[in-house]
């Protein structure tokens, strides 16, 4: 069948931007659908763009008056003709109004239904229908708890004691740490909650707040969903996100470390009959907290496409993005995923995904925009790479620091560990400080490499960027002050432009009075006859 | 929104580096005796402002003494076991296109070959040096070279400037690009160590710039809402 017949689009408007765009907008050319890019002023000459089909302007590069305007994309969705809207992650990819305006505009939301994004983007309510459905929550409060009352003061500090510390305060609308105290008694509960209460409203527009303990240590593992029309939700397998730096994946995998058959299918059939109850549809994520006992504590859903949704396809075999859009298209959830989540809980490769950003280690993960001089990214074997990026390219302060994944498939995971490794070897980045040399570290962390130390915290605790610098540092000195002796002293030069001499590479440097010369091979120079002065 | 902490990149004022513009790092200052006593090819090797931690070293090498010797057979070159601070070390340098260059070191007896990026040398005509960007296991790190000569020299001058140079101004630049979203000083004004001096917001974080040492607020580079760049000159300590 050709791709044309079978398509579920014929065009498709791609809502975002960066590697995400780019990833989205492959599929849609593999199942032959045509791409509608959107654009800020920013990203005028961004690979999405070039790559699309037709690319639309939204506006200047703040993302609320760009990727941020429900109107702008709607409208540009509608004026090109598109059928469908694929929203990434980020941006209005879990904006309830953003998936309402695109269905109400007679076009195809590829993503959970607008109810199922509001019923679980309220934690609280996500809680309330995970314990419905007997799948334990992080111990905690189920309603909002109040905090400008001071009479119910004593009631919140007496559920407090229940709930236990240290705990945390935790925004019901809330993502990314945002809304988030952490309180270690009773006698800063009320404060907590106030604050937290406050920088929720000012980030999302609602101040409800509500406890849950710390769980420390724990790992996060994740469950990958894919649900259709017909109300089938089913688990594509695990992916254990534990490395964070303050609630910002690092690393991820799947499968799971450790886990056992038995405990995988426990964790997969959870999730779905979570997802089922919630009414889910397309493709989300389920979060949970994996304690040193063994219990697994359900902590939110994403109703969206994940940054590390590679690692899943890698290990399944199923293109999720595809797959949306078969779903969104009214299709069933087809053989492949409904074979490959039957084999979800025996897991026969191991995939890891780097998130390669533009933030410096040494400087506690300070962003690092700027042009990128050089960029070669890693290739054979077990590789994908994701990414928008090329040589020359700016990298802009004004959107998300993420610039490529890269991501191995291998036999399992310690091989997965030796072809990250060789991998980064090949990695050449040049112009801006990226997370590169953070994961080079962790690849060779012994509680990271058997799998013994995996840990939300593990980051925030024991990364010292500085002092994993310093022995780099000295040999960059080293290479850069030889570099200067050679162009010094070589025959063929003088001076500083001595750099800015190209190549070297098998080149015969005579000089033109014949006193000396030399022949540099493969980089070396193999004779000097004269030293210089 | 989340905030994380910065220090800005620090340059002491008054320590004589500034010099006149125009010199090359081929020679020493106009109308200065090179040292007679040190290889002419040595070099000083500084981490650059823009990408200097608290505590970099920094490092003088020379070619090795002997040109005529032989390693297993092979023709010495002038970077083949340099003498770095003083001491030859087992490193060997070898350059390929493009700014590749493979550097060979010893690591407790095993060979170490690190595959290095060494970018092309651009010229800092206000400092007379020339910084190159090297890209060692990831990490960018732009590294100063200046002949040893000079380097000397140069602190030769600042030492008989007397003791009061560290007491100089403290000049804050700007490590990272974006927008300046709130000042939290005013000239004239005294700050602690630590203090947060302003904000910069980028990448959808608000960067909290704090004072590197204890002063004064002499002069502000920067006022709200203004972009900035790196390298920007942000608020001057006395």
């Amino acid at each position: 069948m050709s791709a044309t017949a079978d398509r579920p689009f014929r065009r498709v408007l791609v809502a975002n931007r960066g590697e995400i765009a780019v990833r989205i907008i492959r599929a849609c050319h593999e199942m032959g659908m045509e791409a509608v890019a959107v654009y800020s002023d920013a990203d005028r000459m961004a690979t999405h763009v070039r790559l699309a089909d037709h690319a639309v302007r939204l506006g200047p590069p703040p993302p609320g008056e760009s990727y941020l305007r429900i109107d702008a994309v709607v409208d540009a969705a509608v004026s090109t003709g598109a059928e469908a809207v694929h929203p990434g992650y980020g941006f209005l990819s879990e904006r309830e109004a953003f998936a309402r305006a695109v269905e109400d505009s007679g076009l195809a939301w590829v993503g959970p239904p607008p109810a199922a994004i509001a019923a679980l983007g309220d934690k609280l309510a996500a809680r309330r229908t995970a314990a419905s459905v007997k799948v334990p929550c992080v111990p905690g409060t189920l309603e909002p708890a109040p905090v400008d009352r001071p009479d119910e003061v004593d009631a919140i500090v007496r559920v407090a004691r229940d709930v236990g510390y240290p705990l945390l305060v935790k925004a019901a609308a809330g993502g990314g740490g945002r809304g988030m105290r952490r309180v270690l008694s009773p006698d800063e509960l009320p404060a907590a909650l106030l604050a937290g209460s406050r920088e929720a409203a000012s980030a999302f527009g609602d101040g409800s707040v509500y406890l849950e303990r710390e769980i420390m240590p724990a790992r996060h593992i994740e469950v990958q969903l894919l649900g259709d029309a017909e109300g089938t939700v089913v688990a594509l397998g695990e992916r254990d996100c534990s490395t964070q730096r303050r609630h910002q994946k690092l690393i991820e995998e799947a499968p799971a470390p450790g886990l056992s058959e038995a405990d995988r299918r426990r964790l997969h059939r959870m999730a779905e009959r979570l997802g089922a109850a919630a009414g889910l549809r397309n493709a989300a994520t389920c979060e949970f907290l994996y304690d040193r006992d063994g219990s697994f504590w359900f902590l939110e859903v994403n109703t969206r496409l994940q940054v590390e949704h590679p690692v899943t396809e890698l290990v399944s075999g199923v293109d999720i993005v595809q797959e949306q859009f078969r779903i969104a298209a009214g299709r069933p959830l087809s053989a492949r995923v409904r074979a490959a989540a039957e084999r979800a809980a025996r897991p026969t490769s191991h995939a890891i995904e780097l998130r390669i950003s533009a933030e410096d280690p040494a400087r506690v993960f300070a962003p690092t925009p700027g042009r990128i001089t050089r960029w070669k990214m890693p290739a054979g074997p077990g590789i994908r790479v994701d990414t928008a990026v090329e040589a020359g390219d700016r990298i802009p302060a004004e959107y998300d620091p993420l610039i490529a994944k890269l991501v191995v498939l291998a036999e399992d995971r310690s091989g997965a560990i030796e072809r990250l490794r060789r991998a980064l070897d090949e990695a050449e980045v040049g112009g801006i400080q990226t997370t590169i040399p953070f994961h080079r570290a962790m690849l060779d962390e012994p509680g990271f490499v058997d799998a013994t130390d995996l840990s939300t915290t593990w980051v925030d605790g024991h990364w010292d960027g500085p002092a994993a610098r310093l022995p780099w540092a000295r040999a960059a000195l080293l290479a850069a002050g030889l570099v200067s002796i050679d162009d010094g002293t070589r025959p063929d030069v003088t001076g500083v432009g001595a750099g800015s001499t190209p190549g070297g590479g098998g080149r015969p440097d005579a000089r033109s009075d014949g006193g000396s010369a030399a022949w540099r091979v493969g980089g070396r120079a193999i004779a000097i006859d004269r030293w210089p002065a | 929104m989340s905030v994380r902490r910065v220090a800005g990149a620090v340059t002491a004022g008054g320590d004589g580096r500034s010099g006149p513009g125009g010199e090359t790092i081929a020679g020493p200052l106009p109308g200065e005796t090179p040292a007679r006593d040190v290889d002419a090819r040595a070099v000083r090797a500084t981490i650059a402002a823009a990408t200097r931690l608290e505590g970099d070293p920094s490092m003088t090498i020379e070619p090795p003494p002997d040109p005529t010797r032989t390693l297993a057979g092979r023709e010495v070159l002038p970077t083949d076991e340099p003498i770095v601070d003083g001491e030859q070390v087992a490193a060997r340098l070898e350059r390929f296109d493009d700014g590749r260059v493979r550097l060979t070191l010893d690591d407790h007896g095993e060979p170490l070959s690190l595959a290095i990026v060494v970018g092309e040398a651009r010229a800092d005509r206000a400092r007379g040096t020339v910084v190159r960007e090297v890209v060692v296991r990831g990490w960018r790190i732009e590294v100063e070279v200046e002949p040893e000569r000079r380097a000397l020299l140069r602190e030769r001058a600042r030492r008989g400037a007397g003791a009061q140079a560290h007491e100089g101004p403290l000049e804050v630049h700007a490590i990272i690009p974006g927008r300046v979203v709130a000042v939290s000083v005013k000239p004239g004004e005294s700050v602690e160590a630590g203090q947060q001096l302003l904000v910069v917001e980028a990448m959808k974080m608000q960067n909290e710039l704090r004072a590197p040492r204890e002063g004064t607020i002499e002069r502000l580079g920067v006022e709200a809402g203004q972009t900035i760049e790196v390298g920007d000159l942000l608020v001057v300590i006395t």
